[in-house]
């Protein structure tokens, strides 16, 4: 099947690989800068374009993969349900819950197939915490706290740096932690939020969910530090906890620095042989197959999104949301 | 040579605090009194004091100070018969558990001119003062926003009892980061969201689950987890831990971080042994200082209050589903 991608930036490639690793076919690669998309069509031998509503309708082009920042999503969406393309994408599905709704009605109209990039629920230490809860080894969960976050994204023209735009780190990050909490522990009740949104490119959110079972839920999100990223979850029950912290690594290297300029090569600290971005892509094309439900819904991702939204409104508020 | 008793090992804390008189050469631990006086009995026993069943000869055997470690909402009738007896008192957190019951506390204390303290160890870990010195000194800049926690192992007895404690986990484990915010930062809070409930099928009615958000002066954002949530095979006790968001830097302590892995085969399970200085050691000689130099502990009674106005507005803004401001209290 050919693909057309979307947004040209870093989960732009990111996905080109993952997908063409799939054995799909990249024919086309669309961005309002014309350059990034050259770029990456460039390295798989692909067409690029600036016109990214044309490449929604291109007859060759059997699935579109949108990676463009959250608020142009909902538009692309719709076009590429509209022309009858199968439809990959990036979180958050919409910035507003109405744009998701409209995108997944869209689809429901035109019959394809749309899948959310919600990929923590593909990572493996993920799989496994959920694993060890489902197997009872906490016990009944009664509190949940997941950690994420680092350095303030740079993305396109800084446009994470939009708060309008990109909702911060409470709802571009965050998003996250919100979709896999309600994978695991279901529905979530209320949403009590504080956020920084400072517009010196430092922003930290502090969220309690009240799921509908009773759980508590703490999801923080940085993008305040100066380097790095960590995620860390921990879970308690009544008859035990589960923690994570991907400090805790089997590789950790520091390379020399070259005269006058940076380290010569990033090695990775926890690889899998499979990436969950790629096990995104192998449960979406099975999808698409006929092979059962991917583990995302486009309901699920408009969930997604309902959460943050309300987490984006109480911080504005300064009380707590219902749902 | 300041002269030192024991009101009540109800606390667990207690047995480290007499430990402290002990090592301490200033302190001259004389007397331990104990409502139930087989507890207090088998303690003066343990530490080389005697125990004195009847509470005015207690008061009336010499002793310049006391360090009351009663049940929660027995602290302020102790205090006060304290007081009106002229000793010097350290009162352990939460100071009361209403605060109507601190500011009389705070009052009885200042009527009789004795100090009154409260037990904030935290105030005395290494790491906090370290960090609090680079706070006071700008390296970090502007404090805009923190997270914290002070997570433990669920305590039972009279922690489970709403009669004893006045409240769960939420009333057990939210004063000690209340107060070292307030030290840290040198502003107040102003208004708390609070989650909490039974949700770890601890053995209480009470809650054993407390999440808590909270506002202090000029906007800065903190959330804290107060919470009877470290497993029964967790390899300690519990934590403090603050992760503060500044201008010009972000810092994470993780307090007892100070830990050696053990894997004992007759424990059957990890245990960390901390090995970084005793931060109850700092506070009972700041207290003994304080008997000996007739002046008001460094940590007083009213920083007991303020702490526990952000507990009452915890379970206030739990209740009603809405942020409760933090009222301050006269004092």
């Amino acid at each position: 099947m050919n693909l057309a991608i979307i947004g040209c930036g870093g989960m732009g490639g990111n996905h080109a690989q993952f997908a063409t690793n799939c054995g799909l076919n990249l024919v086309a690669c669309g961005d309002s800068h014309k350059k990034k998309a050259q770029a990456l069509a460039k390295r798989f031998g692909a067409e690029a374009t600036d016109d990214c509503m044309a490449l929604c309708r291109r007859d060759d082009v059997d699935i579109v993969g949108i990676m463009t920042p959250t608020p142009t999503h909902s538009a692309y969406v719709i076009a590429a349900a509209e022309a009858g393309k199968h439809i990959f994408c990036e979180k958050p599905f919409g910035r507003t819950v109405d744009e998701c709704l409209a995108a997944e009605a869209a689809v429901k109209k035109a019959g394809v197939r749309l899948f959310v990039g919600h990929v923590v629920r593909y990572f493996h230490e993920f799989e496994a915490i959920r694993a060890q809860i489902e197997a009872g080894k906490a016990g009944n969960v009664g509190f949940v706290k997941a950690y994420r976050g680092g350095i303030f994204p740079q993305g396109e023209d800084m446009w994470f740096r939009d708060y309008e735009q990109s909702g911060g780190v409470t709802f571009d990050s965050s998003i996250h932690d919100y979709d896999w909490i309600r994978y695991v522990f279901g529905d979530v009740e209320r949403v009590f939020c504080q956020a920084l949104q400072r517009d010196d490119a430092i922003d930290y959110a502090l969220v309690t969910l009240r799921m509908k079972s009773g759980v508590i839920a703490h999801v923080i999100g940085t993008w305040a530090h100066p380097a790095g990223f960590r995620v860390k979850v921990e879970v308690c029950g009544d008859n035990g906890m589960i923690t994570y912290d991907n400090a805790e690594a089997p590789i950790s290297s520091m390379m020399r620095q070259v005269e006058g300029g940076q380290p010569t090569m990033i090695v990775p600290a926890n690889p899998v042989e499979t990436s969950p971005y790629q096990l995104e892509w192998v449960d979406f094309l099975a999808a698409l197959e006929g092979k059962g439900e991917p583990k995302v819904t486009p309901e699920d991702a408009t969930w997604a999104v309902r959460i943050a939204s309300a987490a984006l409104e109480s911080a504005k508020s300064g009380e707590p949301v219902t749902l | 040579m300041a002269k030192m008793g024991i009101m009540s090992f109800a606390h667990m804390h207690a047995y480290s605090y007499a430990a402290c008189l002990n090592e301490l050469p200033e302190a001259e631990f004389v007397a331990v009194w104990d409502d139930d006086a087989g507890r207090g009995a088998a303690a003066a026993s343990q530490f080389g004091t005697t125990f004195i069943a009847d509470l005015e000869e207690f008061l009336g055997s010499g002793i310049d100070g006391v360090i009351v470690t009663s049940e929660n909402v027995k602290h302020r009738a102790m205090v006060e018969r304290a007081a009106a007896a002229g000793k010097w008192i350290l009162c352990e957190k939460p100071l009361a558990t209403t605060p109507a019951d601190c500011q009389a506390m705070i009052k009885a204390c200042a009527d009789a001119k004795v100090g009154l303290g409260t037990a904030f160890p935290c105030r005395y870990i290494q790491s906090l003062l370290a960090v609090k010195q680079q706070i006071d000194n700008g390296d970090f800049g502007a404090i805009y926003a923190a997270s914290c926690t002070n997570n433990g192992q669920f305590p039972g007895g009279w922690f489970a009892q709403m009669d004893l404690a006045g409240g769960g986990a939420t009333m057990d484990h939210t004063v000690h980061v209340a107060d070292v915010l307030r030290w840290m930062l040198g502003k107040e809070f102003t208004k708390v969201y609070c989650e909490n409930g039974h949700l770890l099928g601890r053995d209480t009615d009470l809650d054993d689950a407390g999440c808590l958000q909270m506002e202090m002066e000029g906007g800065v954002i903190i959330s804290h987890i107060a919470s009877w949530n470290r497993a029964k095979s967790f390899p300690t006790w519990g934590d403090v831990t603050l992760e503060l968001i500044g201008e010009k830097g972000v810092v994470y302590i993780d307090s007892f971080n100070q830990k050696l892995n053990v894997y004992n085969d007759d424990a059957m399970k990890t245990e960390w042994a901390f090995w970084g200085d005793n931060p109850d050691l700092g506070l009972v000689a700041d207290f003994v200082a304080a008997v000996d130099e007739k002046r008001e502990p460094s940590v007083t009674g009213v920083d007991g209050m303020r702490a526990l106005e952000v507990t009452v507005a915890a379970y206030k803004a739990a209740a009603e589903g809405r942020t409760a401001a933090v009222q301050r209290a006269a004092c």
